[in-house]
């Protein structure tokens, strides 16, 4: 076998459950560590205190630029790691922390959060709040076989991650109105349901066919237009799900 | 003349926080100081305006480790504020909801602490991740207790991790015969694993508190018999639910409650004077650098009847059970002793709950600006939200989180351990810190607070 | 991939249980699958298209007895969003092996959730039998209401079933009349999601139904995956099904193909002029969206 790739986790502004997502692979997360990654960083697991080289750095949370270790840590991440992965909706959109307006104590100055992509470059979008584990032990074997696969492993691994990398750069700013922006408004909504099932918190609900969005509800997470088949769907890689599927369950076996 | 250690950031446990230690020349603490540094997200302020739906959604993800408390203490606080009674059977899915949470929390605080033990009757750091036994074990029962946990969560509360079935006035839905009877072949199959892994954990506790030293950074370090002893008082609302200001007799009394800002109470401006290159991993702050707690604070320091209290396990079997362990090692094994009372739990109310019953209350008043309180007792303690709610929007919302109430004391807990073993007491104590980035209820506030619910 | 997707086997079939045949739409297919799948355990329940207050207005529900499988038989030709359900169906439910049936559009939106679990945690190994059925283009409840009330001159009330075929729309009541309207006229109707739709036959359901290429009654069934293979296999076993192959049955796979080659064709140019759909400044074109190319 292959050697491993290094994996960590930055901690900014996000609440952990991005990180508790990752150990909720049970089983999966120790046949992960066993034998594709190493986790090389992440406060609330490993010992290490500063930030070290990485292949796959994951980042929790969004960044507020009113406190200046965040800051530095953030590009001091980019700085060192091969491919950065904004992971969860708080580093990807701000998800809740773009409600932050300050003005608590004990620290009411810090009041500007704002997605990770604003401050670096990111490499891939991992929405929702928080990630499903399959989703982040889908990606982890898929940077592995990107970075310590063949060339056949590397080609399905690049199609697998593309839409992926395609969302980091559609922009930072998410909302369940992107299903009226981008898909409905668009001509493209097929009212499938899959919007109203992803939501977590259950803003959204099914009216004749269409979603509607309680916007005093949503947490700006975008999970709904990630998931939903008209955001994207690249048929070179759903046409073989059976396969893929399958590469991933053996992985893990 | 005694010296400056940092050890910042702190590791294995949740969110950014340091210790700033004076330490005399053995190196023992004398004064040590545990504060966050964690970005202030503000929900407290950030609330204000949302719907009393919106905000306990929020709040929940102060924390995604205990956000089933957060969850909970928001909505019921909204339903103290509007006045509305829950179903019977919303209330036992909650019930529910709280012991899972209690069981995946404690069994994750098992990873973060296990790395400063031993393999019982050895030398041998427990690293969790090793595939060597009697470890893999051990970290595949927590692992597997932790699945049996979050799949209950996920059955009643829609998502493992912020649950989003839980809505004021009650749940979104009942649960239907068939996840009840999963739910039950789950938490009979958690029993007894539960069972085992306390007896284990307990063993491994006991036996760093009997071992006399441990090797820190190639440094070997006594552990004193008053490992993590304080002489503060504890705080608890129930042995596993909690309180809220619509009970008949309420166990959470607000005007005991006052609160100082770090500047009174944390130290003031040093400078690093000592510092280990070799303490694990990266070393302590470099001698020179400048620290300030005072400044750097993130939280408010809350008293209870004018004092620092510990909040967690410890104080629910000290109030409820009289247990007695003290120190860093009596608070672990109090976590641990709480491990069974969890699956239990989840039994007796899978029992009692009518999977036809409703889950929503029938009228869900918008609420006329009245205060309202709901005190959780989350996993590492009592965790209390107090709101205002008029015209179904949040006029005032307050947080009082666990970890806020035990960084204070923790701190006090540090007097007399060697330096080098600090962050054990810190992880014993509480590995929980983003969550206490969101409260302070200034003193006027909070004299309201009291007025209202002495009157 | 070509017009009509993987698959393993394709059969022209028709269940052999009258009860079913009796409030299908077609072959009973879909439901007897369900039943058979339910009975077997290889699902403990399924997302179907149930019931409303509303006549032929759909609503997803969970279903795990074959009495609610057959009040929820027969086609609605309008929207049932069937997936908000998926993830519900392993929570409150309390599902281990869900089976789902859905349009081709729903089908993908499946296989997008499982390989890409972005808000669906803990769903992709609990699908476990995803039946696709045929949809040339689905129409919103207000569009049925005219076809049916206004084109085809009957109440929603009274309508016992709809169907699509040779090129019209009909409308059987309860009281044996039967109105009619040609097919041709129902396009200006169709939800416009539809038309960059590039799947006719559910080509990513494990197994996928329509009656198109069959005999009145029966139904042309493609056995896709692995999974879909050994259920298809057991249900034959079981005796659950009369088949005939597909070469002896008129019109026969031609005209499968022939449907399915149009509406993708159509649907592909339809994709295509979004490119060019607008006018920038300078002159050249301005783009809509493309799903199949980028978020
Ligand atoms: C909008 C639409 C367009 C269609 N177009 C064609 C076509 O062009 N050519 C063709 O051959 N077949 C088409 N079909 C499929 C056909 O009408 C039958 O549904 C299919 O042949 C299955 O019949 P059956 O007797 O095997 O299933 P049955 O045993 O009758 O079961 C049908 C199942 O489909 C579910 N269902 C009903 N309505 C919907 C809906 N709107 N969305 C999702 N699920 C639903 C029901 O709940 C039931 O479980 C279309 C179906 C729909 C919904
Ligand atoms: S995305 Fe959600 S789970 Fe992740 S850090 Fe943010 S709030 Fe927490
Ligand atoms: S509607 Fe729901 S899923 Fe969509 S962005 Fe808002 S919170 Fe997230
Ligand atoms: S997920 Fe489905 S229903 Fe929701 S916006 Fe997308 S296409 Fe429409
Ligand atoms: S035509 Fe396509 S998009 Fe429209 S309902 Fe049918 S499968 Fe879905």
């Amino acid at each position: 076998m292959a050697e491993k790739i290094t994996i960590g986790e930055l901690h900014l502004s996000g609440c952990t459950g991005c990180l508790v997502t990752l150990a909720d692979n049970y089983e999966g997360l120790f046949k992960l560590l066993d034998d594709y990654a190493d986790l090389v960083y992440a406060l609330t697991l490993v010992d290490v205190r500063h930030v070290p080289e990485m292949d796959v750095c994951l980042v929790e949370g969004s960044c507020c630029l009113d406190d200046k270790l965040s800051v530095e840590e953030l590009k001091e991440a980019r700085a060192k790691s091969k491919v950065l992965v904004a992971y969860g909706g708080c580093a990807a959109y701000g998800n809740i922390t773009r409600f932050c307006r300050g003005g608590q104590w004990n620290q009411p100055g810090h009041a500007s959060y704002v997605p990770i992509s604003e401050v670096v470059d990111v490499d891939l979008f991992l929405p929702s709040c928080p990630p499903c584990p399959q989703a982040i032990r889908n990606v982890a074997v898929m940077a592995y076989l990107l970075l310590k696969g063949d060339d056949e492993q590397k080609k399905l691994a690049t199609a697998y991650l593309t839409p992926l990398m395609q969302l980091a750069q559609r922009g930072n700013e998410a909302c369940g109105c992107d299903l009226m922006y981008d898909v409905i408004n668009q001509g493209l909504c097929i009212g499938c349901g899959t919007c109203a099932g992803t939501c977590p918190v259950r803003a959204i609900t099914m009216e004749y066919g269409r979603p509607n969005i309680n916007r005093d509800l949503c947490i700006k997470c975008g999970a709904c237009y990630a998931q939903c088949p008209r955001s994207w769907f690249n048929f070179d890689v759903m046409n073989n799900y059976e396969s893929i599927m399958n590469v991933i369950k053996g992985a893990m076996e | 003349m005694s010296k400056v250690v940092e050890i910042s950031p702190t590791t294995r446990h949740e969110g950014h926080s340091k210790l700033v230690l004076k330490v005399n020349d053995e190196g023992i603490i004398e004064r040590g100081d545990w504060l966050s540094i964690t970005p202030v997200r503000g929900v407290e302020k950030l609330a204000i305006g949302k719907t009393m739906e919106q905000v306990p959604k929020i709040a929940s993800r102060v924390c995604g480790i205990c956000p089933i408390a957060h969850t909970l203490a928001g909505v019921e606080a909204m339903e103290a504020s509007i006045g509305c009674e829950v179903p019977e059977d919303a209330k036992l899915l909650r019930y529910i909801l709280q012991c899972a949470n209690r069981m995946h929390s404690h069994a994750l605080h098992n990873i973060l602490s296990l790395p400063d033990m031993h393999i019982p009757g050895t030398d041998t750091k427990i690293n969790p991740f090793s595939r060597e036994e009697p470890v893999r074990s051990a970290a595949l029962r927590i692992q597997r207790l932790r699945e049996i946990a979050q799949t209950i969560g996920e059955i009643v509360g829609g998502e493992a991790i912020h649950p989003s079935n839980p809505r004021v006035g009650g749940m979104y839905t009942n649960i239907t015969p068939r996840a009840k009877a999963k739910i039950y072949d789950l938490a009979k199959e958690g029993r007894v694993l539960a069972q085992d892994h306390m007896e284990f954990m307990i063993s491994v506790f006991k036996d760093f508190q009997r071992r006399g030293t441990t090797v820190v950074g190639g440094v070997d370090v006594p552990i004193p018999d008053d490992f993590g002893y304080h002489n503060q008082g504890y705080m608890a609302t129930a042995p596993v639910y909690g309180s809220s200001s619509l009970d008949e007799n309420p166990t959470w009394y607000p005007d005991r409650f006052t609160e100082v800002r770090p500047w009174d109470w944390y130290m003031g401006e040093m400078e690093v004077s000592e510092a280990d290159p070799n303490y694990p991993i990266g070393g302590t702050t470099p001698v020179g650098t400048k620290t300030w707690p005072q400044m750097e604070a993130c939280t408010g320091v809350p008293l209870y009847d004018g004092q620092p209290v510990e909040v967690g396990p410890r104080a629910r079997l000290v109030q409820f059970r009289n247990y007695d362990g003290r120190g860093a090692m009596g608070l672990q094994i109090a976590r641990q002793m709480e491990f069974p009372e969890t699956m239990y739990g989840i039994i007796d109310a899978v029992d009692a709950l009518n999977t036809s019953g409703s889950v929503l209350a029938d009228e869900i008043p918008q609420g006329d600006g009245s205060l309202g309180w709901a005190a959780n007792e989350a996993p590492r303690g009592t965790d209390v939200h107090l709101t205002r709610v008029k015209d179904g929007r949040v006029q005032y919302f307050s947080m009082l989180v666990p970890t806020t109430w035990n960084f204070p004391t923790c701190s006090r807990a540090l007097t007399g351990a060697p330096w080098r073993i600090a962050e054990v007491i810190v992880r014993a104590y509480d590995p929980c810190v983003s969550c206490a980035t969101h409260m302070l209820v200034v003193d006027e506030e909070k004299r309201l607070v009291a007025q209202k619910l002495i009157q | 991939m070509d017009v009509l997707g993987n698959y393993k086997s394709v059969i022209s079939a028709r269940s052999t249980d009258r009860d079913i045949l009796k409030k299908a739409q077609d072959g009973g297919i879909i439901t007897t699958l369900f039943a058979y799948a339910l009975e077997e355990g290889i699902i403990d329940g399924a997302v179907v298209a149930g019931p409303s207050d509303e006549p032929w207005r759909p609503k997803p529900m969970v279903v795990s007895t074959k009495a609610e499988l057959l009040a929820a038989a027969g086609t609605r030709y309008t929207i049932s969003p069937n997936i908000s359900l998926i993830k519900e169906a392993t929570r409150s439910y309390g599902l281990d092996r869900v089976g789902i049936v859905g349009t081709p559009c729903q089908i993908q939106a499946i296989r997008k959730a499982q390989l890409y679990p972005i808000g669906m945690r803990d769903v992709d190994d609990k699908i476990a039998l995803a039946l696709g059925i045929f949809c040339m283009e689905n129409l919103s409840y207000q569009a049925l209401e005219a076809i049916v009330e206004d084109h085809c001159n009957q109440k929603m009330e009274s309508v016992k079933k709809m169907d699509i075929g040779k090129g019209k729309f009909t409308v059987y009541t309860e009281r044996g009349a039967v109105s009619q309207m040609p097919l041709k006229l129902i396009h200006k109707y169709v939800q416009p999601g539809c038309n960059v739709c590039l799947d006719y036959v559910a080509n990513l359901a494990d197994i996928s139904s329509g009656s198109v290429g069959s005999p009145d009654g029966w139904s042309t069934v493609f056995v896709r995956s692995m999974k879909g293979n050994a259920v298809w296999d057991g249900a034959i076993e079981a005796g659950l099904f009369e088949t005939k192959p597909m070469d002896q049955v008129k019109p026969g796979l031609d005209m499968v193909k022939k449907l399915s080659t149009d509406k993708i064709t159509k649907n592909q140019k339809n994709v295509d002029a979004r490119k060019t759909a607008g006018l920038r400044a300078d002159g050249t074109p301005k783009g809509l969206r493309n799903p199949y190319e980028s978020p």
